[in-house]
């Protein structure tokens, strides 16, 4: 990866503001210590000289120069004081006593404070000094050397820089460092979407094994990837078979009336093939119309249509209208249950849903079976419906497939129906939010759709919405702010 | 039915699809008015009185439901059918049957629309209260719900007496199996099974099946119609 990416890249730029931020407090904290440290040693030192020239002029207010030059060259003599430089002159700032030996020619005024180079004196160091002229014209200069001082608060000064500097040096390596992993980790994940993208799904984004957020994300991926293959395999499974489906109908077709078309004309032939052609394009539009009909119904286009339904009710009804579908094969059909049972659903899509339940119960089950319906609460508050046969089942290793547009068990598709049928079952399912699951009957198979409970328990309103109130399609959002509407 | 009120008003944009509009309405003796779009549907609506509106759901200026509505706000009653390639989960269309007027989705049979037009048509006739309906020899008891034909019993579940009721009143005229289900069992889809066949099957056989002549009828490719001989 090159520096220039690095330096661009959000994390940098982050990191680089937290450095900042974090350096500008650092500063700050270490201006303030240091400025409070050198002016306390400063304080300390010049209270010690203003108490050393005091004691000095009591000295000789006590006892005269001779006095006072007699306690300079005593002080001169101790050790105690080998930091301290004293100066007597007299008034033409001639020597009297001192371990200083000349007056500092550069001062300006003989009162008050002064920093001066020691005159004089071997490396001439720096002198802090107090000066007093007293009544006679005599000057005395009592003073200390400042170098070990300066050089105290010259040393806290560099650690500070040098720490300062050090800190960002630090932080900045750090951050290049981060940047690089984290900016190296999303440009793996993007070479390699960027790999998907041009040429195959198959390949997958690699994971360190490290276990992190960035193995999470890109497990993620990998499982989105894993989920668009299967749905692309599907998308062309479900290709073939409409391509199967219309084509064979549509060749049909197109085989008759090309044979009409190069015959004699014969009113009830062509009569007969006209009326055998529309029945065809019907089948035709059939399959069309479940094709859209389920996708919109998985691109949740029906909510609006929600409403309490009693299941019951519609099980029911349903068992009556397949009743005679049932007799017609000597199959026995049957409905047991209480007799009121409420989902929030829509009463179209859940009688269109079972009811190809039932339709594929009666087809698939014993010529003379039985096929029972079923609706019962679930434990956790909802509903069950199941639609059981005693036929010969499906091999468990279909079970998953069933629900597959177009799939059929038998590979040559020669039996009545488009294999729709369970996919619509699915597709309803989903958009309630209903589970469904299919079991083996012992003998035969079992499907059971299980129910949240109903989002609205309290409503009285029947299955049948009275006819002709639009009001009474209300959005599931509207009633959730509301549940008052419907009670 | 009210004679000199066969007056329809067709909103068709496409030119082939309103041309056989016009045919097999005219076909079925009715005067028929076309309009191309919206604006020219709500001028020709407002106009004059008929006795039903077909409208395409998609227009290409207004939209046919907004056309329907603009139409009620002015207090034109007149029932409307609308028309939609959109297919039966158009949520518009949904709310709209909810509304009571009829609905048919693209592509449809010209015999399934005459039959819809016709049963809008007869509704903003008066509407007789009868209490016992014939057809041929067969008698519907409304009251007791019960059939008979030649005053034999005819042992009939509730649904089955519904469906029969609904051929009887609209004897003579074809029933999709589509309008089957939305007037018999208040469903709105097309089965993708039979199975309204089957059901009409045992209809029949109870009804028809050792009577001298048969009264339901399929008509091919869309439903059956009822039918007494003369």
């Amino acid at each position: 990866m090159h520096l220039t990416e690095t330096l661009r890249s959000s994390t940098f730029r982050l990191a680089l503001i937290a450095i900042g931020l974090f350096g500008a407090i650092v500063l700050t904290l270490f201006s303030y210590v240091y400025l409070s440290t050198a002016s306390y040693v400063r304080s300390r030192s010049d209270g010690t000289i203003s108490a050393e020239q005091m004691n000095l002029q009591k000295a000789y207010d006590r006892a005269g120069r001779a006095g006072l030059k007699a306690i300079i060259e005593q002080r001169i003599s101790d050790e105690h004081f080998q930091d301290s430089f004293y100066l007597l002159t007299d008034s033409s700032r001639s020597f009297v006593a001192g371990n200083l030996k000349m007056w500092p020619a550069d001062l300006g005024s003989s009162e008050g404070w002064q920093n001066f180079r020691a005159p004089g004196l071997a490396n001439r160091p720096m002198l802090r000094a107090e000066l007093k002229t007293f009544p006679n014209g005599d000057h005395l200069l009592v003073g200390r050397s400042i170098d070990d001082l300066d050089a105290f608060a010259g040393n806290i000064k560099a650690a500070f820089v040098w720490g300062i500097a050090l800190i960002f040096a630090l932080a900045g390596v750090a951050s290049v460092l981060v940047t690089r992993r984290t900016v190296g980790r999303i440009e793996a994940i993007n070479t390699a979407s960027r790999a998907i993208m041009q040429s195959d799904l198959d390949q997958r984004i690699p994971l360190r094994g490290t276990n992190d957020e960035w193995d999470r994300v890109a497990e993620n991926l990998n499982s989105m990837l894993d989920r668009i293959e299967t749905l692309m395999q599907e998308v062309k499974q479900v290709t073939d078979n409409v391509a199967h489906d219309l084509r064979t109908p549509l060749a049909r077709m197109r085989g008759q009336l090309e044979k009409a078309y190069h015959r004699r004309r014969d009113g009830e032939e062509d009569q007969a093939l006209i009326g055998d052609t529309i029945v065809n394009i019907d089948g035709v539009l059939r399959i069309f119309s479940s094709i859209t009909r389920i996708a919109q119904i998985e691109a949740k286009a029906q909510k609006v249509a929600f409403r309490t339904v009693n299941i019951a009710e519609i099980t029911s009804e349903i068992v009556e209208l397949y009743d005679a579908a049932a007799e017609e094969k000597g199959a026995h059909l049957h409905f047991v249950g209480d007799q009121r049972m409420c989902v929030t659903g829509d009463r179209d899509l859940i009688f269109d849903a079972v009811g190809n339940l039932v339709d594929n119960a009666i087809k698939h089950g014993r010529p003379d079976g039985n096929v029972t319906v079923e609706v019962a609460a679930s434990g956790d508050g909802g509903a069950i419906i199941s639609v059981a046969d005693d036929g010969p089942g499906i091999p468990a290793a279909e079970h998953q497939n069933v629900f597959k547009r177009f799939y059929r068990l038998e590979r040559s598709r020669q039996t009545a129906g488009n294999g729709l049928g369970l996919s619509l079952v699915a597709a309803v399912a989903r958009l309630h939010g209903a589970h469904i699951e299919m079991l083996d009957n012992r003998p035969g198979l079992r499907f059971r759709l299980l129910f949240p409970p109903n989002l609205f328990p309290l409503s009285n309103t029947d299955a049948r919405a009275p006819r002709g109130a639009e009001q009474n399609y209300i959005k599931p959002d509207a009633l959730r702010e509301d549940k008052t509407l419907r009670t | 039915m009210a004679s000199g009120h066969r007056h329809i008003l067709v909103v068709e944009d496409d030119q082939e699809t309103a041309g056989q509009l016009v045919d097999s309405l005219t076909a079925s003796g009715y005067e028929v008015n076309l309009a191309a779009n919206g604006s020219d549907a709500l001028t020709l609506g407002l106009s004059s009185d008929y006795a039903v509106i077909t409208i395409d759901r998609m227009l290409p200026d207004i939209d046919g439901i907004t056309v329907m509505r603009s139409l009620r706000e002015e207090g034109i009653v007149t029932p409307v059918l609308i028309i939609s390639a959109l297919g039966e989960i158009d949520e518009r269309v949904r709310g709209l049957r909810a509304g009571g007027d009829d609905y048919l989705t693209k592509p449809f049979s010209f015999v399934e629309l005459v039959a819809r037009v016709e049963a809008l048509a007869r509704r903003s006739d008066t509407v007789i209260k009868e209490t016992v309906l014939h057809a041929g020899d067969l008698e519907l008891d409304l009251v007791s719900r019960t059939a008979s034909r030649h005053g034999r019993n005819i042992g009939l579940l509730p649904r089955e007496f519904q469906l029969l009721e609904y051929l009887v009143r609209n004897e003579g005229r074809v029933v999709s199996r589509a309008m089957l289900l939305q007037h018999v069992w208040d469903l709105h889809f097309d089965p993708t099974t039979n199975i309204i066949d089957v059901y009409v099957g045992r209809v029949r056989r109870k009804v028809d099946g050792t009577q001298a002549y048969p009264l339901i009828h399929t008509v091919r490719g869309v439903g059956y119609c009822l039918r007494a001989p003369d």
